[in-house]
């Protein structure tokens, strides 16, 4: 995913003739659409053809142990198992091309509807916690440059390194005995009390939101007691990764000679660094962030085990604790497209926050 | 490699919690008094069609949301009580058996329920032929003959007619008892219908069927609730509602139940009942289920064939010592083939006869040929007792000369070495649906096609390569007998002798375990059911 990030045309449209509009838009979608194309393609390809490999047999998920091999057999047809490697392979890319990733043997449900339930929970508490992570990671990383080698930039590399190195499901496991058992401040595990939980009209699928909108403020508020802790944790880890980098990106920033010249014109520490350093980390940042981003929409297993959270992680791994490769390949699918459209997404930001590649 | 580590800092944190948990305060939540609140791991449900459904949480909803024909007594599972049925009358030749229904019987929208969509919903299961249909086409029904073979004479009447004089208990057990003879709702069930699937794809997110509860909420992977069926013939359940809240890690299930958000957590550790057995104001229940867990040999492979060999192997497992360390909540020990409450079975004492003999499991190498023991390998999955079980196993065979290597995989994978033959020997659960010796004598023992090519692959002893005409002639003699105490005496002979000769050394019956509160009053469940129109709080 780092040659996706960093195969970013830089400075190559500057000093060109003006071509003809066409022209360029044909450029574009080759250099933007083609690669993606060919990465969702390769990446089908793969999942499909490993999943297919494994020792692992589809239809004594779905039938059981006990079944009659005529049973197996008929099943073994229906699903098409019977069929070449390369044919089965035909027939599923027809599939995703009209967005029908197969049904999940475990589910009984076709894979994208089973995505679209458990993507939202995903979505939710990874949004919640990046919103976290960046919240706090980006100043505290801008802080401890400052303040390099103090006690200040100690304090927030050891909480750091607690974020960094602690597993998330020890500290899910402590912080639910503590908040939830000990003190009783938040929610236990799962999206929201059993009480609620059907007073929720699905609108979006993201809780939150839902309960905003129709203005059911007492579910609202369970269901931040719910989220707050797992957002909190991978929140944390993130806000780790996020205020190393920013900190990294500062320094090498802050030593450069701009600097000094800005603070041998007058200008404040703090307009120096905010305003005029951090811009320059701007971009940088922003892929750490989108990054970080990326790697929690992909579902944090352990945590969402803990939490009892029905996510996209617990999902895919389950799929694959089952073999249930339909659901495995659809979901290795979807992080592709996570992957390179949030890379898209940060190109495009690139170019709106860093005049050079205007 | 990865899973073992993680399982290591999981129970670190086990420990954790359990250290922790002790120290705090207790700030209890309630769960609604109206409402049954269990945490469950219901990650493997897929469909509510009887016809389809083989794990064990499944199983265990549709038995409390589809009446079957007759039930298990929960006081003793060998014993059948009525249900569907209020009573049923058995030909003077035993091949033919006449249900009664109760009257007035209603689905949950009002429409009657008789005895003809009762035929329907059992010629459903053959004619589907899911894995379901072995129940009905080992007793003589076949896509052929199963609409002549079942049928409704009226609205309350069911006859069932065998191919065999089975014995009329077994066949009430095997099929009456059975989620295949739930009675479906036909009509719901055909206007659903796609591609001639009798509403197989309807029902696997329904139910549609006469019980005490119906399904009214499913969220995958998220929540269920069952809600008391106001149609109901029968005695309406105690409890309005039946919530089941999916929780996977059995330390977050722990915290729930010492919380008070649930009633009653299903999926415990051996570790935390442990901990929590004894602690007020809750109780720890288990109850034996007809799972066995054995270690299988590959009677083709050029070690194993020798019975010798197999024997061997037998006192080489340390039962005692295993039952009172890792087994403690999980099993007792147990080598015959029949589990303990079975009909026919021996009683505990002398269903166990071996333990742990080091010169014993010598000897008999010796004679077998192997004075300096061998080189195999072990397959066992992911099952949390597995690993200790083929370790004190392992080391016990290095003793007498025997180097076992251990292979652990995913149970998908292990099916599918061992249904393939792929194996040495291998290490797994097996559980039947019958409360009778019958049900593992026909899987365990029985191996009427010896041939690769036969693929009985639902029958542990044709996996197992293991054919012997002996024992096959007394399987299918003592399931015809009529006269019921020789027919036990047949079963108990059967038993000590595959005991000494058989493929697989069994090793333990499993228990069902569950932590609950003790607001929970006569939870009610024996190795095949649960009944939760019983438990009151």
């Amino acid at each position: 995913m780092a040659d996706i990030v960093h195969s970013v045309p830089r400075s190559d449209a500057g000093n060109m003739a003006r071509p003809n509009p066409l022209l360029v838009v044909l450029k574009v979608v080759g250099k933007i659409l083609l690669p993606v194309l060919v990465t969702l393609f390769g990446l089908a390809a793969l999942t499909f053809f490993i999943g297919r490999m494994l020792p692992i047999d589809p239809v004594v998920a779905i039938l059981g142990d006990n079944a009659t091999q005529e049973a197996y057999d008929n099943m073994a047809r229906a699903l098409g198992l019977d069929k070449p490697l390369w044919y089965q392979f035909g027939i599923y890319v027809r599939g995703i091309l009209s967005l029908d990733f197969g049904q999940a043997l475990t589910t009984g449900k076709p894979v994208i509807e089973d995505i679209a339930r458990v993507f939202p929970a995903t979505i939710e508490l990874a949004t919640l916690a990046i919103i976290i992570g960046t919240g706090l990671g980006i100043p505290a990383g801008v802080i401890a440059a400052m303040y390099r080698g103090s006690w200040i930039d100690q304090g927030i590399r050891f909480v750091g390194l607690i974020g960094y190195s602690a597993p998330n499901f020890w500290l899910g496991l402590m912080g639910l005995v503590l908040f939830y058992a000990s003190l009783g401040w938040i929610g236990g595990p799962g999206r929201i009390d059993f009480i609620y939980e059907f007073d929720i009209e699905p609108i979006t699928g993201f809780y939150l939101i839902d309960t905003a909108i129709q203005g059911q403020w007492e579910v609202f508020r369970n269901v931040f007691s719910h989220i707050i802790l797992p957002a909190s944790i991978l929140g944390f880890g993130a806000l780790a990764y996020i205020s190393r980098m920013t900190r990294s990106f500062m320094i090498e920033q802050l030593g450069q000679e701009y600097i000094v010249t800005a603070r041998v014109k007058g200008l404040s520490w703090g307009r120096t660094v905010w305003v005029h350093a951090f811009r320059n980390v701007v971009v940088q940042v922003m892929t750490v962030v989108a990054l970080s981003y990326a790697f929690l929409l992909e579902g944090a297993v352990l945590t969402e085990t803990v939490f009892a959270w029905p996510g996209f992680g617990r999902y895919l791994t389950n799929a694959l604790l089952v073999g249930d490769m339909n659901a495995v390949v659809g979901c290795s699918l979807l992080v592709g497209i996570i992957f390179v459209s949030l890379n898209l997404l940060c190109d495009l930001l690139y170019r709106v926050f860093d005049p050079r590649t205007r | 490699m990865i899973t073992k580590n993680f399982s290591n800092g999981r129970m670190v944190a086990a420990a954790a919690v359990a250290l922790l948990s002790s120290i705090s305060l207790p700030a209890l939540a309630a769960t609604p008094g109206s409402a049954l609140v269990m945490a469950w791991n219901i990650d493997a449900i897929s469909t509510f069609d009887p016809a389809q459904i083989g794990e064990v949480v499944t199983s265990e909803l549709v038995q409390n949301t589809c009446d079957s024909l007759v039930d298990f007594d929960p006081a003793d599972e060998s014993k059948v009580v009525p249900l569907l049925a209020k009573s049923w009358d058995v030909s003077e030749d035993r091949k033919q058996i006449t249900f009664h229904l109760n009257e007035g019987l209603k689905f949950p929208g009002g429409e009657p329920a008789t005895a003809k969509e009762l035929a329907w919903s059992m010629q459903r299961v053959v004619l589907l032929g899911y894995g379901n249909a072995s129940t009905l086409t080992e007793y003589g029904f076949s896509k052929d003959n199963v609409k002549e073979r079942i049928v409704a004479t009226d609205d309350n009447t069911l006859v069932l007619k065998l191919d065999n004089p089975y014995p009329t208990n077994l066949i009430l057990q095997a099929v009456g008892a059975n989620r295949v003879s739930s009675l479906l709702d036909m009509k719901t069930l055909m206007s659903k219908e796609v591609n001639g699937d009798m509403g197989n794809k309807y029902l696997a997110t329904n139910t549609a069927c006469v019980g005490p509860y119906r399904l009214v909420q499913w969220n995958s992977a998220e929540s269920i609730v069952l809600e008391a069926n106001d149609e109901y013939y029968g005695a309406k359940p105690k409890l309005k509602r039946v919530l089941i809240r999916h929780v996977a890690e059995p330390g977050t299930q722990r915290l729930l139940l010492t919380q008070g958000d649930v009633d009653i957590a299903r999926d415990l550790s051996p570790d935390d009942l442990a901990d929590l057995d004894g602690k007020p104001g809750l109780k720890i229940e288990r109850v034996l289920k007809p799972q066995l867990f054995f270690w299988t040999f590959n009677a083709a492979d050029p070690v194993f064939k020798d019975e010798r060999v197999r024997l061997a192997m037998r006192y080489l497992i340390d039962y005692d010592g295993l039952a009172k360390s890792v087994m403690t909540y999980l099993g007792v020990p147990r080598a015959s083939f029949a589990q303990l409450g079975a009909v026919g079975a021996l009683n505990a004492e002398e269903g166990q006869p071996f333990k742990l003999d080091l010169e014993k499991a010598k000897a008999l190498l010796t004679e077998a040929g192997y004075p300096n023991g061998f080189e195999s390998n072990v397959l066992f999955g992911t099952l949390p007792h597995s690993a200790p079980i083929a370790q004190s196993v392992q080391a016990n065979a290095a003793k007498v000369g025997v180097k076992l290597s251990l292979e652990r995989m995913a149970n998908a994978q292990l099916f599918a070495r061992i249904r393939g033959r792929e194996f040495q020997s291998g290490m797994l659960a097996w559980q039947t649906g019958v409360p009778d010796a019958h049900g593992n004598a026909s899987r365990l023992v029985y191996n009427p096609d010896n041939r690769a090519e036969a693929k009985l692959t639902q029958i542990p002893a044709w996996r197992s390569s293991y054919q012997d005409e002996d024992f096959n002639k007394r399987v299918q003699a003592a399931l015809l007998e009529s006269d019921p105490e020789k027919r036990n005496e047949m079963y108990y002979s059967l038993q000590k002798d595959v005991m000494e000769k058989g493929p697989m050394a069994i090793m333990f019956q499993m228990y069902n375990t569950l932590g609950m509160s003790d607001k929970v009053k006569d939870w009610t469940w024996n190795g095949f059911r649960v009944y939760y129109d019983a438990v009151s709080k």
